[in-house]
């Protein structure tokens, strides 16, 4: 392999594999008093057929749920989702008062700043790493 | 112009005439950028007594002398709880005229006693802005207060020993007059500069 071709291997690799695009993810940060946390983020699939966020981890939190809260009967609520579609060449924005992570049991008191990794594994069976920051 | 427009024109005028009488005189709410206004419509408040986050009694006469805000929900909801209480916290900052910041009191009323206790109330509330008061009470004390204002709430998937369940709520920001009355409502979603601008003509006007 001439070093050119290993050169732009290193460079392109990662893009290649992360199937999706994530923006602005972030953590709102509670007091250590409660055990959960919202994570919000932008995400874009660039790929020609649709992706499927099947589950969520990471050693930061016991548990990542996939959830929305939705107006019902003059009150909020959350349902939990069983997965994430994203269709081909779209994206999915997951913000307050809408879709969001619900994050239980950090294994750590969460501090503003604090950048946490969560594992998003896909229907195709792959996994992409976000580094999510948390915000005060 | 001929007979049958004139005629037209004359019962259009007419009809203008009676529903601009009719919006004066009903007392309807009055609609404010982000909620409404009841005016001389705020109804009010029934005896309550419900405990804050110090310990201390938190009832009807509390609440009188200050114009003071309220919202629902409770402590292990992570997104609409926290976004409400930022934008409620984003709105203090924003208003202007110290006078009508002063006049100001935040509340955070939880619907879930039995998690929310008084020390975690104290962090929780606190996180978002040093001069927030939470406050909550058992159900039977909670329900005379949450009648009284349309808030609905409701405890869901709750399983005996499992500490993990739903509590659904509504999302409105409830005014309340300086004498203790329902003044006035804020909808979900919350516009912190909007409830800022709305709040200093209300405070600044009375």
């Amino acid at each position: 392999m001439s070093r050119l071709s290993l050169i732009l291997l290193l460079i392109f690799s990662p893009i290649a594999l992360a199937e999706l695009d994530i923006r602005d993810p972030w953590i709102k940060n509670l007091p250590p008093s409660v055990p959960v946390r919202a994570g919000y983020m932008t995400i874009h699939n660039p790929q020609s057929k649709a992706v499927s966020i099947v589950s969520l981890r990471s050693d930061a939190f016991a548990s990542i749920e996939i959830h929305q809260s939705i107006e019902q009967d003059g009150m909020m609520r959350m349902e939990q989702l069983p997965n994430l579609k994203i269709e081909s060449n779209s994206s999915v924005q997951l913000a307050p008062g809408g879709l969001h992570l619900m994050m239980m049991n950090p294994s750590e008191p969460t501090q503003p700043g604090d950048l946490l990794e969560i594992v998003i594994v896909l229907d195709d069976g792959s996994e992409q790493r976000v580094e999510m920051q948390v915000i005060r | 112009m001929n007979k049958s427009s004139i005629a037209i024109v004359a019962l259009l005028a007419l009809i203008g005439g009676f529903s601009i009488s009719w919006v004066i005189s009903s007392n309807k709410p009055i609609e404010l950028e982000a909620g409404l206004w009841f005016g001389e419509q705020a109804r009010a408040l029934p005896e309550f007594e419900l405990v804050d986050h110090t310990g201390q009694a938190l009832n009807r006469t509390s609440l009188t002398g200050k114009w003071s805000l309220m919202f629902f929900g409770y402590t292990h909801c992570p997104d609409i709880c926290p976004a409400s209480l930022q934008t409620m916290s984003d709105m203090v900052q924003a208003i202007e005229d110290p006078d009508v910041a002063a006049a100001l009191r935040v509340y955070f009323v939880s619907v879930d006693p039995e998690r929310d206790n008084s020390e975690v109330l104290a962090s929780y509330v606190t996180y978002f802005n040093p001069d927030f008061t939470g406050a909550t009470a058992i159900k039977e004390k909670l329900n005379p207060l949450t009648r009284s204002l349309g808030i609905a709430h409701e405890i869901r998937n709750k399983v005996e020993g499992n500490p993990s369940y739903d509590v659904d709520h509504s999302s409105a920001i409830v005014l309340i007059n300086p004498k203790a009355e329902f003044a006035g409502l804020f909808s979900a979603p919350h516009d912190a500069l909007a409830m800022a601008r709305d709040l200093t003509r209300i405070v600044e006007y009375n």
